[in-house]
């Protein structure tokens, strides 16, 4: 951009640009850059974590960390945590705006109480799922034998696969309205000529969704399944506040261990290891998931 | 930890990250210029609001006491006090006083020149006073105090319902667990559950089940601190614990100590493991099985084998970085002034007991309906406690354990109970990883 | 006519099915303690009480926590939706050197998990003289508020036409005047969405607040009201589920209202990449 033909104008706009972009980028070095670096940083030490006293140990944090079976194991349930919730979210997320989109009774009624669980923290969802989950009071297990579907109350927290299971339920219920938010939005965007041209060339409900509504989500798509990705890889409070990790490791993720390693066995070192190694895993498939995207867009 | 060098210091040496150096050399430094008036603040993990209300009254009495000074009471959590103290020890920025942690938990700290030596305030509340060897749990290895009990607790007592046992036919409380198995057994039915023992991933489940290796006659480390699990007395626990699991409440699996009290005071479980918290809430919350509840030791695997009693010895030290250490002393000390003591452990009447021989004869002590109400099981525990160990200290013959902190953090024995009785992994194996777990901590 | 009946039905059951727990909360909260112990549980209580709200009003710090949040979540959504405006318009309508980079490195800070920042953070705040304040929150939830916020706006930014803006130049206005008067009324759909989507954000963290604060001034609800009801010594599930409710209907209210804003504002550019 530096082509001698610059006006005066242009440069003076270039550096009102710079100005505006100041604030940014100064926030961005203060609070992100800089605890970065010195994650990097701590991680080549080994270091006691109330003192940060620590001694140079160069990349053998890594090493030991890669030969460790509970690196694997959280990085196992990180895959399966992020895979069964994520595409529990997109399913249901895509479903519930198609049917919200439809003119429903008392539709913004609805659409409210759809919203609801997004809204509440997650430490409130939590909650409340841990009551409706409860072995002796809980009012799921109650239904379920006054159903006769199960003699015997469930432990859907602390067994396997249950745990896993009612994480990637909650965390489904608790994040699927964004995908609602996004693709409601994009639906009413989608203009109804498009509809009426199908119908005319004999298109059903079910070859309309897929020839002329799945096309157009694809965009919105591509986009909500990378935010979410992201989130739900390194969702934290969810998880920790619901089993702990538990049964045993089962459902601890990366998140968790970096948590335990950094604050449980005060080893801020192999922590900040942990969390490069993880941070380093999700660009990876970041940018492979931005290159095929990509690819096939065009 | 060989080779300890300040972590600010190696980074300058480096002279990378300048920033980085500057911002954790500033941080071992005094931020704020010393004030006329001191504010102390003192963190508790024990924050029940009639426990809270106890501490203002010693405030305020310590405050009338020296103008100028003021105390700031802020909660923690049993799960939360690990990182909150470690971002406070990193910074500077720390509590003055520091209540109710386990004794192992300041070990830690200590061996870490983090905590400031106690002698002197023992003295100041009486050396003598204290039941015999209730310091010796806050001996380190340099031979000073690094913090002194503020209670002493009997976490493993064996709650039972009289009620219950009478209706099943049970004539005695159980001595041993072939006994607790059976009167569990006769008492489980019409939705009621034996037992609610934590099979969580948490410290519940660890400080238990440290309490059951001892009750097969093991130990987790033996007095030189190598880790001892390998052996017939740990198989013999874990198989009781298994054993157990089908006469708990399903979602024992997730227990913690909330969870477990709840479900006997709610009446859920014919027998309950906790402290004497159990009495007052009983009394205020399930009143009808308030007269038919007791108290023993918990069972041990034969008659021979004597009980033994986990106590968390609940403490006070003080962090060495406090800005305000002899005030922090004195505010220490004054804790244990009888009027503020006895409100203090009224709040809970036997849940914390009192570590002092005259404040437990005091009748100002004594003088409390709960207290009164249960003479037998209080008395009970306040022998069972004084006489009770931890993981961070197994017995009179171990040297305190200064790793004990991590090792019930990094929740290997909880890990291996789990594996075990929910997993039904091959116990030889999961004994072997979780030897090789703890050595590791222990090497650290 | 039958199918569209058919249909409502089948919609509103999976609505309700989603909002249950909502409808369960609502209906614990007003139970006494005693009756949440009898089984079979009762599903409408038997004895309607609104002790526990009364309790949390009166017996507790919840006021002061929620008023915390409230200060929280109002600066942090302020502080960062300011930041990113203008940082997103300097991103889409200016051309300088590194913007393209600048903008990767946004997406790249999506990916920095809590837990690793958290202690770097901590030391700055405290050589800051921040400790334990409120104000350490703000600057802490930016860290992942802004990166979102950023990305957000600048995907509507790039939905307003350039021509509206090259009109006010050539009739005289100013770059940063254009900006106020046509640009910032365009964007003010994208502004409250992402306005809301910051706030909802930073009223339902937990680990930054666990770890950062430790002083009732500054406690939002979310820690305040797990240290205070969570505790090893009883669960008092009603109190909880009172809690709980008192720290929803505020956000429930207000998105209620704000709910069209949402989803217009998401679909006008939102989300295009």
């Amino acid at each position: 951009m530096t082509q001698p033909t610059k006006t005066l104008l242009e440069r003076r706009y270039s550096m009102l640009g710079l100005l505006l972009i100041a604030p940014t980028v100064l926030v961005f070095c203060a609070v992100i850059v800089y605890p970065l670096v010195s994650a990097v940083y701590l991680s080549l030490f080994k270091i006691f974590t109330p003192t940060l006293e620590g001694s140079w140990v160069g990349l053998d944090n890594y090493r030991t960390l890669l030969a460790k079976g509970e690196f694997w194991t959280s990085l196992r349930n990180n895959l399966i945590w992020t895979v069964g919730t994520l595409s529990l979210q997109i399913l249901f997320g895509v479903g519930m705006a198609l049917v919200l989109h439809q003119n429903i009774w008392f539709r913004s009624l609805a659409r409210s109480l759809i919203l609801f669980p997004y809204f509440i923290s997650t430490v409130v969802a939590v909650l409340v799922w841990k009551w409706l989950f409860n072995d002796l009071y809980g009012i799921l297990n109650h239904l379920m034998m006054s159903a006769g579907l199960i003699a015997w109350p469930i432990d859907y927290l602390g067994s396997m696969p249950n745990a896993m299971i009612s994480v990637i339920l909650v965390g489904a219920w608790k994040y699927f309205p964004f995908v609602v938010i996004a693709v409601l939005a994009r639906l009413q965007t989608i203009p109804e000529q498009l509809y009426e041209a199908a119908r005319i060339d004999g298109a059903g409900p079910i070859a309309r969704f897929f020839d002329v509504t799945l096309p157009q989500l694809r965009d919105v798509l591509v986009v909500i399944i990378m935010l979410r990705a992201i989130w739900d890889f390194k969702e934290f409070d969810l998880i920790f506040l619901l089993t702990g990790g538990g049964p045993v490791t089962s459902t601890q993720t990366l998140p968790l261990l970096v948590y335990k390693e950094a604050f449980a066995l005060n080893q801020m070192g192999m922590a900040s290891a942990y969390a490069v190694i993880m941070m380093l895993i999700m660009l990876v498939f970041m940018i492979v998931y931005i290159r095929r995207t990509r690819q096939e867009g065009s | 930890m060989k080779n300890q060098s300040q972590f600010g210091q190696s980074i300058s040496r480096r002279g990378a990250l300048k920033g980085l150096a500057a911002t954790t050399a500033m941080a071992s430094l005094p931020t704020s210029v010393l004030a006329q008036d001191t504010t102390i603040r003192w963190w508790s993990p024990q924050g029940a609001p009639a426990q809270v209300d106890a501490y203002m009254a010693q405030i305020a009495a310590f405050e009338a006491a020296n103008p100028g000074v003021k105390v700031v009471f802020e909660t923690t959590s049993d799960e939360g006090y690990a990182p909150q103290l470690a971002a406070a020890f990193s910074s500077g920025e720390v509590p003055d006083i520091v209540t109710h942690l386990p004794s192992f938990a300041i070990q830690s700290y200590y061996a870490n020149g983090l905590v400031e030596p106690f002698n002197d305030v023992i003295e100041a509340i009486g050396a003598d006073d204290y039941y015999d060897g209730a310091n010796d749990v806050f001996k380190a290895a340099d031979g000073n105090y690094v913090g002194t009990g503020i209670g002493n607790s009997a976490a493993n007592m064996l709650w039972l319902r009289t009620d219950l046992m009478e209706e099943a036919g049970i004539a005695e409380a159980p001595r041993t667990w072939d006994e607790l198995r059976a009167a569990c057994q006769a008492m489980q039915k019409n939705g009621i559950f034996g037992a609610p023992l934590p099979y969580g991933r948490n410290s519940m489940t660890t400080l238990i089940f440290v309490g059951v290796i001892h009750q097969a006659g093991g130990q987790v480390f033996d007095t030189d601190l190598n880790v001892a699990l390998d052996n017939q007395a740990t198989r013999d626990a874990l198989e009781f614990y298994a054993s157990m699991r089908e006469l708990c409440p399903p979602g024992a699996t997730n227990y913690s100590w909330g969870e477990a009290i709840t479900a006997f005071v709610s009446g859920a479980t014919a027998t309950g493991i906790y402290t004497g918290r159990v009495l007052g809430n009983v009394n205020a919350q399930n009143p009808p099985i308030a007269d038919s509840v007791t108290c023993v030791r918990y069972p041990t695997k034969s008659e021979d084998i004597p009980a033994w009693t986990f106590n968390d010895f609940p403490s006070v030290f003080i962090p060495k970085q406090s800005r305000n250490i002899e005030t922090a002393k004195a505010f220490a000390a004054s804790l244990f002034n009888p009027d503020g003591y006895i409100q203090q452990l009224h709040a809970a009447p036997g849940h914390v007991l009192p570590v002092l021989k005259s404040i437990n004869e005091n009748p100002q002590y004594q003088a409390n309906e709960i207290i009164q109400k249960y003479p037998e099981e209080v008395e009970l525990m306040s022998q069972a406690a004084a006489g009770g160990f931890n993981l961070g200290y197994e017995s009179a013959a171990h040297p305190s354990n200064e790793k004990a902190g991590e090792v019930v953090g990094s929740g290997a024995i909880a890990d291996m109970v789990q594996r075990v009785v929910l997993n039904g992994e091959n116990v030889d194996q999961v004994i072997g990883e979780t030897t090789k777990t703890i050595e590791d901590i222990m090497a650290g | 006519m039958l199918k569209k009946i058919v249909f409502n039905l089948f919609a509103w059951s999976i609505v309700l099915m989603v909002a249950f727990p909502l409808f369960w909360m609502l209906v614990t909260s007003v139970k006494p303690q005693f009756e949440l112990f009898s089984r079979p549980p009762t599903i409408l209580p038997q004895n309607f009480t609104l002790e526990h709200y009364w309790k949390l009003l009166s017996d507790t710090n919840f006021l002061g926590y929620f008023w915390n949040s409230v200060i929280l979540s109002t600066t942090t959504t302020i502080v960062v939706v300011a930041i990113a405006t203008v940082g997103s318009y300097s991103l889409v309508r200016f051309r300088y050197r590194g913007r393209e980079t600048l903008a990767f490195l946004v997406l790249f800070t999506y990916l920095l998990p809590s837990v690793v920042l958290i202690l770097p953070l901590y030391l700055m705040l405290v050589n800051l003289g921040l400790s334990n304040t409120i104000t350490s929150l703000v600057i802490a939830y930016t860290t992942f508020a802004l990166p979102y916020a950023l990305w957000l706006l600048r995907s509507f930014m790039a939905g307003i036409p350039e021509d509206l803006e090259s009109a006010a130049l050539v009739d005289g206005a100013s770059r940063l005047g254009a900006f106020w008067d046509v640009i910032l009324p365009q964007l003010l759909p994208g502004i409250i969405s992402t306005a809301l989507f910051t706030f909802i954000l930073s009223w339902n963290e937990y680990l930054y607040a666990l770890v950062l604060v430790n002083s009732d001034d500054a406690r939002p609800l979310t820690t305040g009201v797990m240290n205070m009801l969570i505790s090893s010594f009883n669960i008092e599930w009603s109190l909880l589920m009172a809690a709980s409710v008192m720290m929803s209907v505020p956000l429930i209210i207000a998105f209620a209202f704000l709910q069209s804003y949402l989803t217009r504002g998401f679909g006008a550019g939102g989300v295009k990449g």
